[in-house]
């Protein structure tokens, strides 16, 4: 638990639901994206990529290539000096033993998937770098696929590696579930389908190298982890203080850019060539090259007692790792944790496995493995509730987690969980049902809960670091590592820090996200930088109050417990006060420090042996509802959204605007994957790779997001607030499966929920379809 | 071929090629970076400009081919007080988040909004369903564009 | 995006660009609004030598006469949405236009172009089929005429020979008629997965003296279902009529399958969206607004 902070009986800054600092410069168009900025001779760089999704590479000659004007490097597999990449915990951490996996920065003999990388090519300008990829002679002798994780797992199937198609395999076991089935009043049991669903940020990826003054490579990329410039540094082989990472505002991450994606790339070409050097890919190479989030193939198995108690669960799990490992055994880690839902099941047995495929790799995207189980645990949770009678709110309050309950895997619940309440409440926000508007037409509304961690695992010894520090005329600036995505996670450091020192959010500058410059922060993924920056920069705000404040205590007479900082003074009790310069020269004359770096370490623990339950696995959870009402067109199996309402609950909101902003936009994407959203392959062969066939939701096709912003006061980031990145994607798809069932009695199970596949389900296509 | 484009209310005489569309011109030749690229086949709307008052996908449009006409991108909307007060609206609204499509939308928003100033939520939704945005979820986007409108209405 | 290098032309009288079209034939690609166009450069799929920009032709103007609008093909599609004497003529246009693309293609896409492109799924090839809209080809040899239904020749193909140009589009107005276009997609913009343009005409009995439907997204070019349109003829406009022949016009149509929709699911919406479209019309030509 963090510690309970009452600087003020009411806080002034903290709560608020302030304009962000960065939100001026994005509409004005003066921040500079990373491919926003240039360098003098600068050289354009391409990437040759696999047509096949599996095929050996007979042949691969650069010499043609090597020779076209303009180029200055084509660069194989032979030209890196390490052509292995680490893909298994991106951040601070180094080893996590059996998680390992790698992958070839460019191909060597063969290739796993369509638009894996073979070449790299850097020209003075970027027609010449295309035309000499499209010259670099490459010879493939496809070879046998495989498409689909269960054909992987099957005795005889073409291995995608050497070692075998099965990457990861994670198991619970908990209570005797064969005996409490043989209880169970009522068992449902269901297998449900998700789909490849791609990042699809509005800013693709791109960034600029070049060799700074001091000899060091300096990466400045669109990136989640600046701490990236590690891996860099291994591929290279060459120190890893030599390399540089500089993370500006992102157009975008949700998960995409939490590998390494254009930076390992730029390093080579920068190092090989000793001239900047700039790439960018193009959308199409984004959605053909870029992980996606992995497919699920999940069987359930739900026992209930009579009054609706649910007695025993059984859940297989499978998902598609594409064709390298990535992060794809952790995903299938927070799967495997969350499968059971935000629920008491006193036995639960879980199975996961995740195989590789000639598919387009998988790994971390919003919701990072526990979204996709929601579709399930949630859609089992309503056909229970409709076999014996209860409506969504009642089968869910009688079941759902308390504190001091534990999870399948074994961790107890020690913080608020406030699942009842937030069904309920967004249930009842749904308002009186409104009567159809046309005879073809019928209404439906669906309710969805979840739980998502915040925070990285806890045998991952997570931290982070910020400086905070006065400048003399007393303006503030803030130094973290922290990558802003474009979450507000910069400036709710701002608000953070000058809440705590009294001063204005006009008076703060941060620096954000250099690995040479600003202390490291970690990774903003796994809805981590409020919990973790956010109480790195309160220890150091806190830690430069107290020093200031007891430099101020003897200049005006009193106690510092006396103290405190408002607006830019030192004010003591009746009234007295000093400006913060005026303390910060004696300071100065007194050698103490006006700033100060502190590390915040999150709650560590041991290693859990799943299977067993026993323990922690995460530092805490984010719980949510939603609730959905539709218009089924009954004629075409159109589903049209016309209320949405989300709730989570964040214990507190730093700020409320970015707080509802990240549910409403949450929600959204999560809507994109359960009704639009897919992509397609034929034989591991992209269908989709532009935003005219891959389809994420436009204005008009959502209706507003109402958000309901729950503050228990109970969490352990800064404040006691809670991650909210990631928690809103996991309920929306389930709620609309839901919300189709109750207006027409069909259940779909496959993502995403198209208007074919229900009218399909309706009997429209009747025999002849 | 030397040809003169007017971004801005400012002429430039600049050195183009055929092929090159009006986004890789404003970018690369002029550094006009307030304009994104997101899709580069029109379907996103990052790259959105205004050719004489209409949106328009800088991306799809050969620069060649708008010589001598009036371009605005969203650094033309600044007056002399600052942002425009559609831009406010977005600030105070919270209608940004990550910022890539913003440019775009507030483009095509002042487009809308000049032949229809007293809009629906429904009809704003209508009007930016070219406009991809990933982040907000629109709905923040939606109160900004009506925000504004309203407060036009209250000066006018 | 870049394309590969290649030449301008922007010629100031249709005489010159035809001569640019005669003299380069396959090789030259007419610019119009460039909205179909540009893409197709950016992603290399289309390599000409030589764009003929026609924006600085006389092509863009249009005229009422003898009971025909006559629309330029650079008639751009929000001058089809918001034109009044485009609206009052010939509704239908209007709202054809207004379901193209988004907001940034209807301010420069244009009718021409959109023909020339000869997209299955596109709403304007299928709105000139409904209304036997004729279309003029000229080339530096002369002008010839052709009926809509015989301009489109199969998937993004049409009668367009290399040197010719299309030019204008004169579409028959007929007073009284009452009009629909439905259409359904995945999302407001995109391409149909199917559309279908409804034209129906009664006669002073209340009788169906005319009716014209023509569908998008259900074969390689617009499609007209002439069975469904004779069914409808000479009787009475009531809704179980035209629940008949929307599902002969259903039946009729021979849809295929893709990666993304089945053939069998764009036949359901056909005969629902033809329905709906005739009871749309019918309501219209009925005076109901």
């Amino acid at each position: 638990m963090a510690e309970a902070v009452v600087l003020h009986p009411s806080l002034r800054l903290v709560g608020r639901p302030l304009p962000r600092h960065d939100a001026r410069d994005k509409v004005a168009a003066a921040t500079a994206y990373a491919a926003d900025w240039g360098m003098p001779g600068m050289l354009q760089a391409t990437v040759l990529r696999s047509p096949y999704a599996s095929a050996r590479i007979v042949k691969l000659d650069t010499g043609r290539a090597a020779a076209m004007p303009g180029v200055a490097a084509v660069l194989t597999a032979k030209d890196v000096p390490r052509n292995t990449l680490a893909t298994d915990v991106p951040g601070q951490t180094t080893a996590v033993g059996p998680l390992r996996a790698t992958l070839h920065v460019l191909a060597t003999e063969r290739v796993r998937h369509q638009g894996e990388p073979v070449a790299l090519v850097a020209a003075e300008t970027l027609e010449q770098a295309r035309a000499a990829a499209e010259a670099i002679e490459v010879q493939y002798e496809p070879l046998p696929g495989v498409f689909d994780p269960e054909a992987a797992l099957a005795p005889g199937a073409p291995r995608v590696h050497e070692a075998g198609n099965l990457l990861a395999h994670w198991r619970i076991a908990r209570g005797d579930s064969a005996a409490a089935f043989a209880r169970a009043a009522v068992i449902v049991e269901g297998e449900y389908t998700t789909q490849f669903v791609d990042a699809a940020y509005l800013e693709p990826e791109s960034g600029v190298a070049w060799i700074d003054s001091d000899g060091v490579i300096t990466i400045r990329v669109s990136t989640q982890v600046i701490e990236h410039f590690r891996d860099v540094a291994e591929v290279l082989q060459i120190p890893q203080n030599r390399v540089r990472v500089i993370g500006p505002y992102l157009g975008g991450g949700f998960g995409g850019k939490e590998d390494v994606t254009v930076e390992v790339y730029l390093g080579l070409l920068a190092l090989r060539t000793g001239r900047p050097v700039k790439m960018v890919w193009t959308r199409q190479e984004s959605l053909l090259a870029r992980a996606k989030r992995h497919p699920y193939r999940m069987r359930y198995r739900t026992g209930a007692s009579a009054s609706g108690e649910i007695v025993a669960e059984q859940i297989d799990l499978l998902a598609d790792a594409g064709a390298y490992a990535y992060l794809s055994a952790l995903v299938l880690l927070y799967s495997t944790v969350t499968a059971a839902g935000p629920y008491r099941v006193p036995a639960v047995e879980v199975e996961a496995r995740c195989a590789y495929t000639n598919n387009p790799p998988t790994s971390a995207m919003r919701g990072f493995g526990a979204m996709q189980t929601v579709f399930a645990y949630e859609s089992q949770m309503d056909r229970i509730g409709r076999a014996l009678g209860l409506d969504p709110v009642e089968i869910r309050r009688m079941n759902a987690l308390r504190r001091g309950d534990s999870l399948p895997v074994g961790q107890v619940l020690e913080t608020h969980v406030a699942m009842p309440e937030l069904a309920e409440r967004v249930w009842a926000a749904l308002g009186p049902v409104r009567p159809a508007r046309a005879a073809h037409v019928k209404v439906g509304r669906g309710l969805a809960c979840n739980l998502q961690p915040y925070g990285r695992i806890v045998w991952l010894h997570d931290w982070s670091s910020a400086w905070v520090g006065f400048e003399m005329d007393g303006s503030l600036v803030v130094r973290c590592g922290v990558p802003d995505v474009g979450g507000g996670q910069a400036s709710s450091l701002c608000q953070i820090a000058a809440e705590v020192l009294g001063v204005g959010l006009e008076q703060v500058s941060v620096h954000i996200g250099d690995s040479a410059l600003t202390p490291l922060a970690g990774t903003t993924t796994a809805s981590r930088q409020l919990y973790m920056s956010g109480n790195a920069v309160l220890k150091a705000a806190r830690e430069l109050r107290a020093q200031l404040l007891a430099v101020a205590a003897p200049m005006l007479g009193v106690k510092d417990s006396a103290l405190d900082l408002l607006e830019g003074a030192v004010v003591a009790d009746g009234g007295r006060s000093l400006p913060v310069p005026d303390v910060l020269r004696r300071c100065a004359r007194e050698g103490v420090p006006r700033s100060h770096l502190a590390v915040y370490h999150a709650p560590a623990g041991e290693p859990v042996d799943l299977a067993t339950g026993s323990g922690k696995v995460f530092p805490d959870y984010t719980f949510g509802a939603h609730a959905a009402e539709v218009e089924i067109d009954m004629e075409t199996g159109a589903v049209r959204l016309v209320k949405y309402v989300a709730a989570h609950d964040v214990g507190r909101a730093i700020n409320p605007q970015s707080v509802e902003g990240q549910i409403q936009g949450g929600a959204v994407q999560g809507l994109g994957g359960g009704l639009l959203e897919e992509v397609i392959l034929e034989e591991g062969i992209n269908l989709t790779t532009s935003f005219a066939s891959y389809l994420i939701p436009t204005a008009a096709d959502v209706p507003d997001v109402e958000a309901l912003v729950v503050e228990s006061g109970e969490g352990l980031g800064p404040f006691n607030a809670r991650g909210i990145g990631e928690p809103p994607i996991g309920p929306p798809a389930a709620a609309v499966a839901n919300a189709i069932a109750d207006a027409t009695g069909v259940r779909l199970t496959r993502l995403p929920l198209t208007p074919e596949r229900l009218a399909r389900a309706l009997g429209l296509l009747g025999k002849a379809g | 071929m030397i040809r003169r484009l007017v971004v801005n209310g400012r002429a430039r005489e600049l050195d183009v090629l055929p092929h090159q569309t009006l986004l890789e011109v404003l970018r690369d030749t002029l550094g006009i970076f307030e304009v994104k690229e997101g899709c580069g086949e029109g379907v996103c709307g990052a790259c959105t400009v205004l050719l004489e008052g209409r949106p328009v996908s800088s991306c799809l449009v050969l620069a060649l081919a708008v010589r001598g006409r009036a371009i605005l991108t969203v650094r033309g909307l600044e007056g002399e007080g600052g942002l425009h007060p559609l831009q406010e609206a977005f600030v105070k609204s919270g209608a940004v988040q990550c910022g890539f499509c913003t440019p775009g939308m507030l483009l095509t928003a002042l487009a809308f909004l000049e032949h229809h100033p007293r809009p629906t939520r429904e009809a704003i939704r209508a009007a930016l369903e070219g406009n991809l945005c990933r982040c907000t979820g629109y709905t923040k986007i939606v109160d900004a564009v009506l925000a504004y409108a309203r407060g036009d209405e209250g000066h006018g | 995006m870049s394309a590969h290098p290649l030449e301008y032309a922007a010629p100031e009288t249709l005489e010159d660009a035809l001569a640019l079209l005669a003299t380069h034939g396959p090789e030259a690609k007419v610019l119009a609004g460039g909205q179909s166009l540009v893409p197709l450069l950016n992603y290399r799929l289309a390599r000409p030598r030589l764009i003929v920009d026609i924006n600085g032709l006389p092509l863009a103007s249009v005229h009422a006469d003898d009971g025909r609008l006559r629309l330029g093909a650079l008639t751009r599609h929000h001058e089809l949405e918001e034109s009044p004497e485009i609206t009052r003529r010939c509704p239908l246009l209007g709202e054809a236009a207004r379901l193209v693309g988004n907001v940034r293609v209807r301010s420069l896409g244009t009718l021409g172009g959109s023909l020339a492109h000869a997209d299955p799924a596109a709403e304007l090839p299928m709105a000139m089929v409904a209304l036997d809209a004729h279309l003029t080809l000229a080339s530096s040899s002369g002008h010839r005429t052709v009926p809509a239904r015989e301009f489109f020749r199969g998937y993004l193909t049409t009668a367009l020979a290399p040197d010719e140009l299309l030019t204008e589009i004169a579409v028959p107005v007929v007073p009284g008629a009452g009009w629909a276009i439905e259409e359904f997609s995945r999302r407001p913009g995109d391409f149909a997965i199917v559309g279908v343009a409804a034209l129906v005409s009664l006669d002073r009995h209340g009788h169906v003296e005319d009716a014209r439907l023509a569908f998008a997204g259900v074969g390689d070019r617009p499609v007209r279902v002439p069975a469904a349109e004779d069914a409808l003829r000479g009787g009475e406009p009531a809704d179980a009529r035209l629940a008949r022949a929307a599902e002969i016009a259903r039946d009729a149509l021979e849809p295929a399958s893709d990666a993304f929709v089945s053939g069998a699911y764009r036949r359901l919406l056909a005969g629902v969206l033809c329905r709906r479209a005739l009871g749309r019309a019918v309501a219209r030509a009925l005076g109901v607004p």
